[in-house]
């Protein structure tokens, strides 16, 4: 059960990161630049036109940063089986992603792992989200 | 693992989970083959009258993205479902002789195009929170829901949950409308087509995501048809002097959804990524 929560999560992403924006990736977001983050959710903004997950990590010196990840909107989640209450504050996380362009704490999701260690890949990252 | 087949199985893998997973709302209604799976293919219904009852959730066909025409590229293809997302020009090659994916545009239009294109769409209106022209909404994957009786015919855009009503009560186009972003409609039908004719539009509406213009001198027709249970025609021809040298047609499919419902969606409710659009050409 909670593997296939976590496949639909997975799946979801690919399927809402890529067209279900309300903004070109582009314009927004480096494809040449990848990132992994890791740590606990703080807060969640379950709300158009993107949610927004926010997450601290700690960097190499030990300092907690606090990230906001972009993902899809919710409609289009909960249509893939996504529900609102599937990501909890507390709940430890990995995203896998982009980072945005203007330098500020922001990257959008292409993958998330929840806490159970199992490591999901995107099966096709090789063209623009 | 070879990408080709490690994407096909990354694609049935989601496919799979998602579908059980998907929405729990079962339509009514829908005809079924004998294998016990829905037959779009099956003969388009109709209303109590006789005439095609054009009523149902549509969402823009799945197709082949022409990454050629397509200047945000294949946006969908993680999914192994590309979409052209929109682009009114890469949705069909009828435009014309020598223009299969550039409409007949006026200079100051191209030039417009152009701009929008080098500042990543900053302005685009959907961006923007603004609403959407009728040929955006039928290009878009914003689910749209129709309802039809036989004085009107109501689309439900579930962008910003957004309203147009076509006038099917015999009534002609008024002389001078308020413009508005959906212009007013009126329609009629020959035989199983409903034309549509619709006039009043604001100025420099955005015809598609590419930034296409839609101006005050626009006069829209479209032909739309339920070619079966599950697919939905619409060919608009636009006749704007102002931006175009000549009217053009272009014709969009439109498949029905099933199983699902429209869902709010209020694109200013939380807006945070203009701020953060410093893409290519974007400032």
């Amino acid at each position: 059960m909670r593997r296939n929560t976590i496949m639909v999560i997975f799946c979801v992403l690919l399927a809402s990161m890529s067209a279900r924006a309300h903004h070109s990736f582009s314009s927004v977001f480096d494809s040449k630049k990848p990132i992994t983050l890791t740590g606990p959710v703080t807060k969640i903004e379950w709300a158009n036109p993107h949610i927004h997950v926010y997450i601290d990590v700690k960097d190499e010196t030990g300092q907690v940063i606090n990230w906001a990840i972009e993902m899809g909107s919710p409609n289009f989640l909960i249509r893939l089986g996504w529900t609102r209450d599937a990501m909890k504050v507390g709940d430890v996380v990995t995203i896998e992603g982009h980072l945005a362009r203007d330098g500020s704490r922001l990257a959008n999701a292409r993958t998330v792992l929840l806490a159970d260690k199992k490591m999901f890949a995107a099966s096709n990252q090789n063209n623009t989200p | 693992m070879h990408r080709p087949f490690a994407q096909a199985v990354g694609i049935i893998v989601c496919a799979g989970i998602t579908l059980s997973a998907q929405w729990r709302v079962v339509t009514k209604g829908v005809p079924m083959t004998p294998g016990g799976t829905p037959n779009f293919e099956a003969p388009a219904p109709k209303l109590a009258d006789g005439t095609p009852d054009l009523s149902g959730l549509w969402d823009a066909e799945k197709r082949p993205c022409n990454e050629a025409a397509s200047v945000r590229g294949c946006l969908d293809s993680l999914t192994g479902n590309p979409i052209a997302f929109g682009n009114i020009s890469a949705t069909s090659s009828n435009t014309g002789p020598g223009s299969k994916d550039l409409l007949p545009m006026q200079p100051w239009a191209e030039a417009l195009v152009k701009q929008r294109r080098d500042t990543a769409s900053r302005d685009l209106n959907i961006t923007r929170c603004l609403p959407l022209s009728p040929p955006q909404v039928w290009s878009t994957f914003w689910l749209k829901k129709i309802i039809q009786t036989p004085q009107s015919l109501a689309i439900l855009d579930e962008y910003m949950s957004q309203y147009r009503q076509i006038f099917l009560d015999g009534r002609t186009l008024p002389k001078d409308p308020e413009p508005s972003f959906k212009g007013y409609s009126v329609g009629r039908w020959e035989g199983e087509t409903l034309v549509v004719d619709t006039i009043g539009f604001k100025d420099d509406l955005w015809l598609d995501v590419v930034g296409h213009p839609l101006t005050e001198q626009a006069r829209t027709t479209e032909r739309i048809r339920r070619v079966n249970y599950g697919t939905l025609e619409v060919a608009i021809t636009v006749d704007d002097p102002k931006a175009y040298t000549r009217p053009w047609t272009v014709t969009i499919k439109l498949t029905l959804a099933i199983n699902t419902d429209l869902l709010e969606y209020i694109c200013n409710e939380n807006e945070k990524s203009v701020q953060h659009m410093v893409g290519p050409g974007a400032k």
